[in-house]
């Protein structure tokens, strides 16, 4: 089913405009990660011939670099996080509401008004610091970053410097099959707490820009990588992860398109062999996995090409811009020594202070994580490719565990979750929460069919028709009486009448002409509308027919 | 103004006698250099403020007399926060924050604010329903 599922996505690339398969994508498919990773997976390996020209060049470089050269990237990651209310005020925040609304004399910065942290932010922060195997810091504190820019009304960010609340962890991840698989575990070095600036709107034609600042205050999460990655697909891959990760805890949607997971990426090169770092480029605007991807190996080629050729003093530190329309970075603007942020210690707010007792209280109350839940599956023998589909999306994953706690065939369960549910679910846009097919219903489901009572055929049928409406496998069973025959007589008699009815038929088959069985039994399963057991009705047919050969 | 820039100086001058005299690595003191030198410990090695890049880092414009007005001020500031690089805190640990009351933390229950038309009264340039600004483009 997967594989349907890529399959009409691929389309997409060489139709539409990448900034529109972006914008679309998650809009069609319940599992981002997978269909970004596949829509670049088939960009490069299942249809070379639409993008030829450049894939031939690509490749080139591409070769050229995996031989001479070697990429570091690292990423800063900002997550939005999923409270109701912002980092130092009780303002609700809400995706999409009207500008200026969420607003008061805090998080606008007006004198005398003072900062109270959100209980919830800390929770937030230990949770995806254990989840990201970092050592907490017990005591931390805020931090003034000092600048000055109209989206943020104080002056300065509330942030942490040298103290941030998580650090020294790493992520597990496994790569697409698509790419050769293979599992990967990355640094983070640490994860910092900090609140979200307002956003600003540069209008078109006039001297001014225009400023909401509903976003002004609202806590992220920072996670800093170590520079571990090597490619485009690595670095995309660890963005999925920590997407999943996010998701899985609930700290966050990770939705990249509303910016609620946004990615900075830091990539250099250097000749393999090499110790020190090259000059580092960092990489902005990139909203979907597949531009992280694009965007990274586009930026390694850049700077080899610029290496090789005897250029690389051209390589300078900058922050570059992804253009996904012409899918190239561009320059945004370089950098002039270190910016002087002149961080100092938030003199309004109080040092953070965790018990051990209440970390490890978050600690015991941690969800399966995305790489247990794979290692799992693992475990029970599913293959990879099933593994990576289950666990891609949390929802799904608990479909999917609720379905084998009750007891159900875990690789028929896994086969119709990834294969005719999936597919309606895509069909018809939902989510598998949306789905009126109750976990419960698919083991009995399962079961049915296991036990006779029904056939795979008509289990199908009984399927499509509780996705739609619901209810209970007993029911629609009873209700359209679609118990599967398996009483011999019952299913001889039938025989019986269509031999009958077909003389000509059985003449030709005694005769030689042996295809004709499946004629026969293709009537036998008419007048049994659907319900005879087919093994059975096969034997008996068979018989019946070679009765006096 | 001015007092801006007091303040700020203020606040790292506290921090600096309290903490960064450990032998734990602050990053903070390397990527301050103007600051670091209100930070070394000992009270004579003390430089006049650089007002002028004082001024530019505040967004304060100043003119060449305020410049010598101001300096001698920071600078008589500055000095009576360095009366307390005289105590000896080489038995005391370095503590992170000054307050030792503890967390002062709010649940996350949204309230909203309901003066709002107040608040937007206040914005010098307003456009329903934007803020109006200079148009900027770079950050730094």
């Amino acid at each position: 089913m997967a594989s349907t599922l890529f399959r009409t996505i691929q389309i997409h690339p060489f139709l539409l405009y990448p900034t529109a398969i972006c914008r679309r994508r998650n809009g069609v498919l319940y599992c981002t990660m997978k269909s970004t990773q596949t829509q670049t997976a088939t960009q490069e390996k299942q249809q070379p011939p639409k993008v030829k020209v450049s894939q031939h060049t690509r490749s080139k470089t591409l070769e050229k670099i995996t031989r001479d050269y070697e990429a570091i990237i690292g990423i800063e990651t900002h997550v939005q996080l999923l409270t109701l209310t912002k980092a130092f005020c009780s303002c609700p925040y809400n995706y999409g509401c009207q500008p200026n609304t969420s607003i008061c004399p805090i998080c606008m910065g007006l004198p005398g008004a003072l900062p109270v942290l959100n209980s919830k932010v800390i929770e937030f922060a230990v949770k995806l610091g254990l989840a990201l195997n970092c050592k907490l810091s017990l005591n931390s504190k805020f931090d003034r970053k000092q600048y000055f820019y109209p989206d943020l009304p104080k002056g300065y960010q509330i942030s942490q410097f040298d103290i941030p609340i998580a650090t020294g962890g790493y992520i597990d991840l496994d790569l697409p099959l698509e790419f050769g698989g293979g599992h990967r575990k990355f640094g983070i070095t640490r994860v910092h707490m900090e609140e979200d600036a307002g956003k600003l709107l540069h209008s078109g034609n006039g001297d001014y820009s225009q400023v909401d600042l509903n976003r002004a205050g609202v806590p992220l999460l920072e996670i800093v990588s170590e520079p571990d990655m090597r490619t485009g697909i690595e670095a995309a891959e660890y963005a999925a992860e920590l997407q999943r990760v996010v998701r899985y805890l609930g700290v966050s949607n990770g939705n990249m398109q509303e910016g609620s997971l946004r990615c900075d990426v830091n990539v250099s090169i250097r000749p393999v062999g090499q110790s020190e770092f090259g000059t580092k480029v960092e990489i902005k605007n990139l909203n979907s996995f597949s531009s992280i991807n694009r965007a990274i190996d586009f930026e390694i080629a850049r700077q080899v090409s610029l290496h090789s050729q005897g250029h690389g003093d051209q390589i300078v530190q900058e922050t570059r811009l992804w253009e996904e329309g012409a899918q190239k970075t561009v320059t945004m603007r370089k950098k002039e020594g270190l910016a002087d942020y002149r961080y100092f210690p938030e003199p309004d707010l109080p040092e953070v202070i965790l018990t051990q007792e209440y970390v490890d209280g978050i600690h015991n109350s941690l969800p399966e994580l995305p790489e247990m839940k794979r290692r799992r599956y693992e475990k029970m023998g599913l293959s990879m490719q099933d593994v990576l589909f289950l666990a891609n999306d949390v929802n799904v994953a608990e479909y999917f565990d609720a379905t084998i706690s009750r007891g159900a065939d875990f690789k028929l369960a896994a086969n119709w979750i990834m294969g005719d549910i999936a597919a309606y679910m895509k069909n018809e846009k939902l989510s598998i929460k949306e789905i009126k097919l109750m976990p419960e219903e698919l083991v009995e489901l399962i079961a049915s069919i296991k036990s006779g009572t029904i056939s795979g055929k008509i289990g199908k049928e009984i399927l499509f028709e509780l996705l739609a409406k619901g209810g209970t496998v007993k029911g629609l069973i009873e209700e359209k009486d679609l118990v599967q025959i398996v009483d011999p007589v019952e299913i001889a008699k039938m025989v019986d009448k269509v031999l009958s009815e077909n003389p000509k038929q059985l003449e030709q088959y005694r005769g030689g002409k042996t295809k004709l069985q499946g004629f026969f039994a293709g009537q036998v399963m008419r007048i049994s509308k659907g319900k005879a057991n087919p093994g059975l009705l096969n034997k008996i047919l068979l018989e019946k027919l070679n009765v006096k050969s | 103004m001015g007092s801006r820039a007091l303040l700020v100086l203020t606040n790292f001058k506290f921090k600096s006698s309290s903490a960064y005299s450990s032998s734990k690595p602050f990053y903070l003191i390397k990527s301050s250099p103007t600051i670091r030198k209100f930070s070394t410990k000992t009270r004579s090695s003390l430089q006049p403020p650089d007002v002028p890049r004082l001024a530019e880092t505040a967004r304060i414009s100043l003119a060449p007399n305020e410049v010598e007005e101001f300096a001698p001020k920071i600078r008589q500031v500055i000095d009576w926060f360095g009366q307390l690089q005289a105590v000896d805190l080489d038995s005391v640990e370095p503590a992170i924050r000054a307050d030792t009351e503890g967390d002062n933390l709010r649940e996350d229950v949204p309230e909203t604010f309901e003066n709002k038309e107040a608040l937007i009264a206040y914005v010098p340039s307003y456009e329903e329903p934007y803020i109006k600004v200079p148009k900027v483009l770079n950050k730094e």
